[in-house]
């Protein structure tokens, strides 16, 4: 220790030891400063930002901020002392009347110094609890009578209560409509109504159960539910933001999900999917955290404070989806105080984001199992590859095959000391170089990391060193990359030299220009482009000669000489695509980053980090995840699913519960399904809500799957509830106005795509092909251009609209205007509006024009072209029933006068088709 | 479709008419305002539903029926329309309206205590008003030369020069400004305006946006969506040249197959509507039909300015200068129109997204701003002011509040290419004029430099506070439950400039 840093401490003993001489008495000093100036907004009266100094306690504690004000024996960390001494009028405190003097500035930080001594209150302790219902651990609650389906005993009861008869079982017809289209979204087709009719006559609950059974191994199942998983987390296939741009295989998030609904993979299972799904075998489920919109870092601009801004609200993004979708919590709120209603800190959101600080908003290829769907399939397609490699080697070594995003040269390994390419082009741009070969074919030998080193001639730099060499072998794709032409004075075209550290075994080249873009987006004007084409590869052998081992032109020669190989390769680069439309590729379900130590952000700001925060849940949850910031981020993802799913949280299944209630009821029982905090309605029946959600997670039934969404919407649409007639009465719409009580089923519009696919199954149009590339409506645009509606009513627009492509905030100029999200903010529930702009939707766009002729050439096809015939069969198709007599004699009459279209046109616009019925 | 006579049936009719009917039987409906039901309902929390600042939300009370039935103010006031003229892109201040006379004196010096980085990347030097300033009208406001047209009306404007915003990228700058908020989703202002107050018109829309003749801005739709708030209330975009989409009757039917549509559609609505008596959202959706019929009619006859006078043509601009001023003048005919017809809100465009490139679809001028800047004027000034002028001759000015805005400044100094200037955040300027405004004034200062906003700084929840208490909404209780919270226009923010009301 040299003498002055001794000095130094020496002086620091003396300064504290100055403090505990010094006379700070509590009722004479500290409590009449608290009296002039803060008792008033905070004390027992008033508590501005949550925050009073009426007792101790409450010092420690601290207000809204999350900061403790009082930090006994550390007054540079104590809030109340910052705020203060703050010059800004947002933070500085008192708000009027002038500053606290310096002098008694100076007392309060003794007396934090000293330890906050406050005669009486030094044991006292704040019990972190909360009394609200929805943080309370679930029971199951007794059946309150004898009943064959629970939920009616539940209901029953409050109906009973409240004097409320029920209505009547509704007839079979409605019965039919209504499961299918609360199941699968799509009404019945007649034939099935038909037998359904029969059948119910005979044993009106077989056919029924049968039918139910029926609706939930249908594949549309899946279509249809996983739509409301969707809308809640503002799932798209765009960024949004200024350019929104395509999401390149976004789209496999939500194949996924259908999947999940389809197999009623259970909902625990669900969760620790799409939180840690990366180290299951379904890294694509992790499309379920980057769901939301984003700012690409492109456009945020230069500032260092603007580019930490975007990345904060990335975060935020996030924790709005988990919040809304799994806990049923507005996290949001807490990201720059501690939230205003719920028991949820500043501390808890920050924690949180530091569970999923690995995750970015971008693209890497998914983590597949062996048996997972992409994977089988992409083992075929690598099967084909391979037998067509073999067709090209039985006639050269050296060939070019095209992936698209790269181009891949290969040749008969050999060992090599360096490897020379030469270009035949003026100009070439350069992201990244791969050489592959022996012994792993995968690891980058090329990658600087493996002590390669590259060199060129410093003379074909375009901008000096702004576009650095170094670049190819960087392991990084994407604008950062390597540009250089021509040199006029040594008429020479751009080379590159690798040096490799040892001899290694190369046998394949992998060469790009820009390949994230390839990776990331697609449908824009400026089209994946190569900015190189011919030249050729020479290797350095052991002994330092330099022998030429590939000359993409005398490749291509060969390949136009030689035919089987020829066409071998351009099935090789047909595979190539067919791989990046079924098998593993890059797809926009996040990627992965090194996590930072994540800080609590004042006031939520980037630019004022503050204590360090562990990865965790909230602490009113018991939320301690048993990693630190030194674990990794699938780690801390994966416990966070555990806690997710684990005892500790009474959330997750009442949230889920309550949701698949809302879905098959119109509303939930607490109606405010994506909010379970104080500013959220109380449940309507809040024994039936603890009952479904603990017979969801913890079946009584002994054939019962934990967890199983299927069984539990069975539970629901078998229910009397579910199957009552939706009739007024005078003395439920006096008692409970919305039928929020169920004695009756609630009538209620159905959704945008319920009335188009219906349209296209009415029409006999409707394509039933599952899951992959979402139909376009869109152009293909400019970068910084908006999307533009094309063609939202041609052939291959008849698909479900599950897979009409997603762009977020773009109007699809018909079903937008029925209140389909625009997918910027979470969705918990879609709000129904009726406008005139619908109106004319339905009545003059091309997609109903269209679908009116189809439906009505199908009804006379199925008639034997007699009109009469076909009015009926229009009925049939379109409301399922026949027409009375009445509604026969005046289509018949528009039939004969106008056509046939034009009653399919008003049938399509009428009520009883966008009912639920 | 067609406006014919015989509409609805005389159930529907019976039932359309049944308000009292609802107040006797407490019927109530499952359609509009989930915020509405629950505080009807009791369904709220056991707390009394109030927002962050502790003020209980005024909800409207929305006509089941139709959600666009005209609904009272908050408090009383003025302006019960408004015109907001928003210029994408970042109108430059200091080229404009707020005068730096020591952007001439330290002209060509490097900017002192200025960023080294902005937005695009270096800075470079301070540079003079590429046009010059000249006091205007009795105020002596000066305005520089880019829009000579405005600067003659600057007696009857309210400058707010002392505006900052949270962002230096377009898209969430105009998401700020036309939203509240940076990021996307939120109702847009136009959005929550009718909401509160649903529209005069009825055959027209409530809300109107009017596009660029170059396209939609940035943000697009976002700028003037409904975010959560029901659909009814999201702007109808149409300008002078393309009509909203599917109004037309399309071309493979004759108006008798509309008629006979209708009719049909009103006989099967009618028997249906008998099993179902008293419901309210078969009805109301009976009359959104009704409505989209009357709108065939209105909207084309708005859209057809022909039989303008030609003075009023070549006051707007429609005879001298590019096709781009002219179509734009069209759009402000058709904006004055569609106020004069009633229509709640309009908000007209000047300026596109920039798939044109730089400075050359909207305001943007990072580089070349003497002729980028300039080419914009040119289409702006004179149809903007003619549009203001109009107003007043015709009196709509005491009822109407215009707001020109545009999403922040620019710099005072260039960019490192020595042409353009950069985004600032820091300061800008907006103005406002007509109903409840002052007349030839001006508020807040940004510094010598127009670099920051200095005296009476006002943050854009404050500019949006102001245009809501213009239009007699508190901006503090006019909220919307969603999603765990009575969300607001100001979020947890904003002032009411006080100092701007007349």
């Amino acid at each position: 220790m040299t003498f002055k840093k001794f000095a130094n401490l020496l002086c620091l003993v003396i300064f504290i030891q100055d403090f505990s001489f010094a006379n700070v008495n509590f009722e004479d000093d500290i409590l009449p400063l608290f009296e002039d100036y803060c008792i008033d907004c905070h004390g027992p009266d008033k508590q501005k930002s949550g925050f009073r100094v009426d007792r101790r306690v409450h010092l420690l504690k601290g207000g809204d901020s999350g900061l403790p004000a009082v930090i006994p024996m550390n007054p540079g960390k104590s809030y109340m002392i910052e705020v203060i001494k703050s010059d800004d009028p947002e933070i500085g405190m008192p708000p009027k009347g002038g500053k606290l003097f310096d002098d008694e500035v100076e007392l309060l930080e003794q007396w934090i110094a000293k330890g906050a001594v406050w005669p009486g209150q030094m044991e006292d302790k704040i019990e972190e609890g909360t009394d609200h219902w929805a943080f309370q651990s679930v029971e199951r609650p007794a059946i309150p009578q004898k009943s064959d389906n629970p939920i009616d005993a539940f209901l029953n009861r409050r109906l009973e209560e409240e004097g409320i008869p029920v209505n009547k079982k509704t007839d079979p017809l409605s019965l039919i409509r209504r499961a299918s289209m609360v199941l699968t979204g799509l009404p019945p087709q007649p034939s099935r109504v038909a037998d359904f009719l029969v059948d119910y006559k005979e044993n009106s609950e077989q056919a029924y159960t049968v039918l139910v059974d029926e609706l939930l191994a249908s594949p549309h199942f899946g279509e249809r539910w996983a739509q409301h998983w969707l809308d809640v987390i503002r799932w798209a296939e765009t960024n949004g933001s200024e350019s929104n741009l395509y999401r390149k295989l976004a789209w496999v998030y939500r194949d996924y999900v259908i999947r999940v609904f389809n197999q009623d993979v259970p909902y625990d299972e669900f969760i620790r999917q799409q939180l840690a799904g990366d180290g299951m075998g379904v890294g694509e489920a992790l499309g379920f955290l980057v769901a939301g919109p984003h700012v690409p870092a492109a456009t945020v601009g230069q500032e260092p404070s603007a580019i930490r801004q975007a990345r904060a609200d990335r975060m935020d993004e996030i924790m709005q989806t988990v919040g809304a979708s799994m806990l049923g919590v507005t996290m949001s709120c807490a990201r720059c105080h501690n939230h205003k209603f719920d028991p949820i800190s500043i501390q808890d959101y920050y924690s949180m984001t530091a569970v999923f600080q690995d995750i970015e908003f971008g693209s890497r290829f998914p983590e597949f199992s062996e048996e997972h769907p992409r994977k089988t399939k992409a083992n075929e397609i690598w099967k084909d590859i391979a037998r067509n490699r073999s067709k090209i080697r039985k006639k050269t070594t050296t060939w070019e095959e095209d992936w698209g995003g790269y181009k891949e040269v290969h040749w008969k390994p050999l060992e090599v000391v360096g490897l020379r390419l030469n270009f035949w082009s003026g100009y070439v741009g350069l992201d990244e170089v791969e050489i592959f070969g022996l012994p792993a074919e995968n690891i980058n030998l090329a990658n600087a990391s493996n002590g390669t080193k590259v060199k060129t001639d410093f003379a074909f730099a375009q901008q000096g060193d702004r576009f650095p060499v170094t670049r190819v072998i960087d392991g990084k794709y994407g604008t950062q990359r390597w540009q250089a032409s021509y040199i006029k004075e040594k008429k020479q075209n751009p080379w590159l030299e690798f040096t490799f550290e040892k001899p290694v075994k190369v046998g394949r080249l992998r060469m790009s220009s820009n390949r994230e873009y390839y990776f990331e987006t697609d449908y824009l004007e400026q089209k994946n482009k190569f900015n190189f084409d011919k030249f050729l590869v020479n290797v350095k052998l052991v002994d330092g000669s330099w022998e030429e081992i590939a000359s993409i032109q005398k490749i291509r020669d060969f390949m136009k000489r030689e035919k089987s190989a020829g066409d071998a390769v351009g099935e090789i680069n047909h595979l190539a695509y067919k791989l990046s439309e079924e098998g593993p590729r890059p797809s926009f379900v996040g990627n992965f980053i090194q996590p930072k130590i994540t800080h609590v952000l004042h006031r939520g700001s980037p630019e004022n980090p503050r204590d360090i925060v562990p990865p965790a849940a909230p602490k009113i949850l018991s939320g301690d995840l048993g990693v630190d910031n030194t674990a990794s981020g699938r780690a801390r993802r994966a416990e966070f699913a555990e806690w997710m799913v684990g005892k500790k949280n009474p959330l997750t299944a009442r949230v889920m519960a309550n949701r698949i209630w809302q879905h098959v009821f119109g509303a939930g029982l607490v109606v405010t399904g994506g909010d379970f905090g104080r500013a959220g309605a109380p449940p309507s029946h809040p024994e039936l809500l603890d009952w479904i959600a603990t017979e969801f997670s913890n079946p009584s039934r002994p054939e019962g799957t934990p967890w199983s969404m299927k069984e539990l919407i069975r539970i629901f649409v078998t229910s009397d509830a579910f199957q009552r007639s939706n009739q007024p009465s005078d003395i439920g719409l006096e008692k409970d106005a919305t039928s929020s009580l169920l004695w009756r089923f609630p009538p209620r519009r159905v959704e945008a795509e319920v009335i188009r696919d219906g349209i296209l199954l009415a029409s006999g149009k409707l394509n039933r092909k599952m899951g992959g590339r979402s139909y376009r409506i869109h152009n293909i645009k400019k970068t910084y251009a908006q999307w533009e509606v094309l063609n939202n009513f041609g052939p291959e627009t008849w698909r479900r609209m599950i897979y009409q492509e997603r762009m977020r905030r773009v109007d699809d100029q018909i079903f937008t205007a029925f209140d389909f999200p625009d997918c910027g903010q979470v969705r918990a529930k879609r709000p129904v509006s009726t406008t005139p702009l619908q109106a004319l939707n339905l009545m003059n766009s091309d997609f109903v024009v269209d679908q009116a002729k189809h439906l009505a050439t199908r009804a006379m096809n199925e008639s034997n072209a007699n009109l009469k015939a076909s009015v009926i069969r229009v009925f049939e198709l379109i409301f399922s029933r026949k027409p009375m007599k009445e509604e026969l004699n005046a289509s018949l009459q528009i039939a004969k006068d106008r056509g046939l279209e034009i009653v399919c046109r008003a049938l399509i616009n009428s009520n009883e088709y966008a009912f639920l019925p | 479709m067609n406006n014919n006579e015989e509409k609805i049936s005389s159930i529907g009719r019976s039932l359309l008419n049944r308000r009292g009917f609802m107040k006797n039987a407490g019927f109530s409906t499952g359609a509009l305002g989930l915020a509405q039901l629950l505080s009807k309902d009791g369904l709220f929390g056991s707390d009394d539903p109030t927002n962050f600042t502790g003020k209980s939300p005024i909800r409207p009370n929305l006509d089941p029926d139709n959600p666009y039935t005209p609904r009272d103010p908050h408090f009383e006031t003025e302006a019960n329309q408004v015109l907001i003229i928003f210029c994408p892109g970042a109108v430059s201040h200091v080229d404009t309206f707020d005068y730096k006379p020591d952007l001439t004196k330290y002209h060509g010096q490097k900017p002192p205590g200025m960023p080294a980085v902005t937005f695009e990347g270096p800075s470079g030097n301070i540079a003079k008003p590429f046009w010059d300033f000249k006091p205007r009208g009795k105020s002596g406001k000066m305005i520089s030369e880019l829009v000579p047209h405005l600067g003659a009306l600057a007696d009857d404007f309210c400058f707010v020069h002392s505006l900052h915003t949270q962002t230096s990228a377009h898209p969430q700058g105009e998401n700020f400004l036309n939203t509240g908020f940076t990021m996307e989703g939120f109702p847009s202002f136009g959005s929550w305006a009718t909401y509160a107050l649903g529209s005069e018109n009825e055959e027209l829309p409530a809300f109107v946006a009017i596009n660029d003749p170059r396209g939609p801005a940035r943000s697009g739709k976002n700028n003037f969506g409904n975010g959560f708030l029901p659909a009814a209330f999201q702007g109808t975009d149409f300008n002078a040249k393309n009509p909203p989409a599917n109004l037309a009757r399309p071309a493979s039917y004759t108006s008798a197959d509309d008629r006979s549509t209708v009719s049909l559609l009103q006989r099967l609505n009618g028997f249906h509507l008998e099993k179902y008596p008293g419901d309210a959202d078969l009805a109301a959706r009976i009359a959104s039909y009704e409505l989209a019929g009357k709108m065939q009619t209105s909207i084309p006859e708005v859209m057809d300015i022909s039989n303008e006078p030609v003075s009023i043509k070549k006051e707007y601009g429609l005879e001298s200068g590019t096709d781009l001023k002219k179509e734009y003048a069209k759009n402000c005919i058709l904006a004055r129109r569609l106020l004069e017809k009633g229509v709640r809100v309009v908000q007209l465009f000047n300026g596109s997204d920039p798939s044109g490139g730089n400075g050359i679809t909207n305001w943007d001028s990072h580089s070349n701003i003497d002729k980028t800047h300039a080419m914009q004027a040119e289409i702006m000034d004179q149809p903007t002011a003619a549009l203001i002028s109009d107003m007043k001759r015709r009196g709509l000015l005491k009822n109407t509040l215009v707001v020109w805005c545009t999403e922040f400044g620019r710099m005072p100094f260039l960019q490192g290419n020595g042409t353009g200037r950069d985004h600032n955040p820091d300061a800008f300027t907006c103005f406002f004029a007509g109903a409840g405004v002052k007349k030839g004034y001006s508020y807040g200062e940004s510094d010598n430099f127009g670099f920051k906003s200095v005296k009476g700084r006002s943050s854009v929840y404050d500019f949006n506070a102001t245009i809501l208490h213009l239009m007699g909404l508190d901006h503090e209780r006019l909220s919307y439950y969603h999603n765990g919270l009575e969300r607001r226009l100001t979020n947890v923010h904003g002032h009411v400039i006080k100092q701007v009301l007349a």
